[in-house]
């Protein structure tokens, strides 16, 4: 009987993980965008106003990036002003919540064909990239080691704090600035 | 190494052997076909191949309506078109490609507009597109490496907009695979070495790359047995139809492998080498694998190590100490180049290809870390060890 009913809040609170977590990367990595010239580097060859979405399937949550030009993010929430052109698709949100919780690394996640790719396959690399090097920034070094396929070399600890913390210092701003709104 | 999960599909029927053409007919009826379409190119209808397929074919009473010769070696939409408008007019009712991976590529997209009707391939770009079932479509592979026959994806080109075009979908893969040795026995030496080193690759890629699986593992070691063992002898001897026919089914088997388990650096180097000096796709294969082996070498040690016994045989492994077999089989692969250069020149190093130059290497680098290949390297690839990789495969 108490399982028939926790089952279904499990679901919920997954699904609700899953929401916040984009949430949060999508802030991250507007925030990221504009602090670290490797993710500039990356995201400058991608063309002016690329819209890029990741997505559970069928209609689950999403997360909605732009590129504005010059290496720039912008987050617009789960709403995309347009058909997107590149879209990343977890084929459940069980799937979702085993890499954004980091159970499971993005490139295996890839190998298991827990994701499709509809677009240029070569940005969705690119984003792969950004998404890694957002993850071990903001991640604990453990955390991260889980989540990336190798930890960045370049990335040492004094590095790593400043950039965390202009980041979340960032995505709070953002949260407020969103609350307001 | 290898993943809790996995997933591995192949309904492709194999029909491999002696007299396996002869086979065609009744594959073709019993999908109620009976105007057959060939999809080809000049070389292999100049090298009479087209010749036992076409006899096959009318002993049985069965005539092939149309015969597209033209294919070039990078085939475009305006191609794609061409052929549809064919088998349209003729009332084909279905394909039997006969030739290596451009000849059956076109045959895919072909497949695709006359199943699906319209003249725009590019509607059909992407993966997961196509949602049912396409025209009776039949694959008699010519070379012995790309293992196209068994794979679920097409490129074409658009040159108008100067980009590749993937196709991707279980419904392009075709009702069976048709592996003849007469189809490869004319096969020049350099060809035969370069396309049976990029059905090694696809093998060594296979087992030793992030998508690696129970299933596929299967299919590569077998691969890498048969091409370790039959590729010389073929290469002594062009006309030994048996160790023909052993190379050919390599080729499949590596297919089966790779398009289950996907491939790494060795393809992206080698996708990005193509695209920029146009060397030929088995050619970079050869060249790049032992570097890429041993970039990848701490993160593949153990797998690396277990295609020893595959590469130089049990004897060999059993007397080779475990921590030495990972480098053991590189130096296999190594001494596999070296005798192929000795027979027909493959080249080893990119200066000794003649084609690239040394100011090219950057763009290549960059190029190859845009590579979908990429993302199933075992270990992460920067721009620095892309660079690094190529400068070892210079001289």
């Amino acid at each position: 009987m108490l399982a028939r009913h926790i089952k279904p809040m499990a679901f919920q609170a997954r699904r609700l993980y899953v929401e916040a977590m984009f949430q949060v990367m999508g802030q991250a990595l507007q925030a990221v965008s504009e602090i670290d010239s490797d993710v500039q580097g990356e995201a400058r060859s991608l063309p002016e106003g690329f819209l890029f979405e990741m997505m559970v399937m069928p209609d689950g949550p999403r997360l909605i990036i732009e590129h504005l030009g010059n290496g720039a993010l912008r987050f617009h929430g789960s709403t995309a002003p347009r058909d997107p052109d590149l879209s990343i698709q977890f084929k459940h949100i069980a799937h979702a919540f085993l890499v954004l919780s980091f159970q499971e690394k993005t490139s295996v996640a890839f190998a298991n064909d827990r994701m499709l790719v509809d677009g240029d396959l070569g940005y969705a690399i690119r984003i792969t990239r950004i998404l890694n090097r957002l993850e071990a920034f903001i991640l604990p070094r453990l955390v991260a080691s889980r989540a990336v396929k190798e930890y960045p070399r370049d990335l040492n600890l004094p590095k790593k704090v400043i950039g965390a913390a202009r980041i979340y210092l960032k995505v709070a701003n953002q949260f407020v600035d969103t609350v307001r709104a | 190494m290898s993943n809790k999960y996995y997933e591995f599909f192949c309904p492709v029927k194999v029909i491999a052997g002696k007299a396996a053409l002869e086979h065609i007919p009744y594959e073709l009826t019993g999908l109620a076909a009976r105007r057959p379409m060939i999809i080809t190119d000049k070389g292999v209808r100049a090298a009479g191949l087209l010749d036992p397929v076409i006899s096959a074919c009318e002993e049985s009473g069965l005539e092939i309506v149309s015969i597209y010769d033209d294919v070039p070696p990078d085939s475009s939409t305006g191609v794609v078109r061409a052929i549809a408008e064919v088998y349209r007019s003729e009332k084909c009712d279905s394909i039997i490609a006969v030739g290596g991976g451009s000849a059956i590529d076109t045959a895919k997209a072909v497949n695709i507009l006359v199943s699906e009707g319209g003249d725009d391939i590019s509607k059909y770009v992407g993966a997961g597109v196509l949602k049912r079932p396409l025209k009776p479509f039949f694959v008699v592979p010519t070379t012995a490496g790309t293992g196209s026959e068994v794979t679920a994806v097409a490129v074409i080109a658009d040159l108008e907009k100067s980009v590749k075009l993937p196709f991707s979908s279980s419904f392009l893969l075709p009702n069976a695979a048709i592996i003849d040795p007469r189809m490869t026995l004319t096969l020049p030496p350099h060809i035969t070495a370069a396309t049976a080193m990029d059905a090694m690759t696809h093998a060594t890629e296979a087992f030793t790359c992030m998508a690696k699986n129970p299933l596929s593992d299967a299919y590569a070691t077998s691969a890498i047995k048969k091409i370790s063992t039959f590729l010389l002898p073929v290469m002594e001897n062009p006309k030994d139809a048996d160790a023909r026919l052993e190379l050919a089914q390599a080729s499949t088997m590596a297919g089966i492998a790779f398009s289950n388990s996907m491939v790494g650096l060795v393809h992206a180097l080698g996708h990005a080498t193509g695209a920029i000096c146009h060397l030929p796709h088995g050619m970079c294969m050869s060249l790049f694998l032992p570097y890429v082996l041993e970039y990848n070498l701490e993160t593949i040690r153990e797998p690396l190590g277990e295609l020893l016994l595959y590469l130089d045989g049990p004897e060999v492994y059993a007397t080779t100490p475990a921590s030495r077999r990972a480098e053991a089989s590189i130096s296999a692969i190594r001494r596999l180049r070296d005798a192929l250069y000795k027979h027909c020149k493959l080249p080893r190093t990119l200066k000794e290809t003649g084609k690239v130059e040394a100011d090219q290497l950057d763009r290549i680098a960059a190029l190859a870390l845009d590579d979908g290949s990429i993302m199933f390297n075992p270990k992460e690839v920067t721009l620095e060890d892309a660079r690094a990789v190529l400068q070892r495969a210079w001289a």
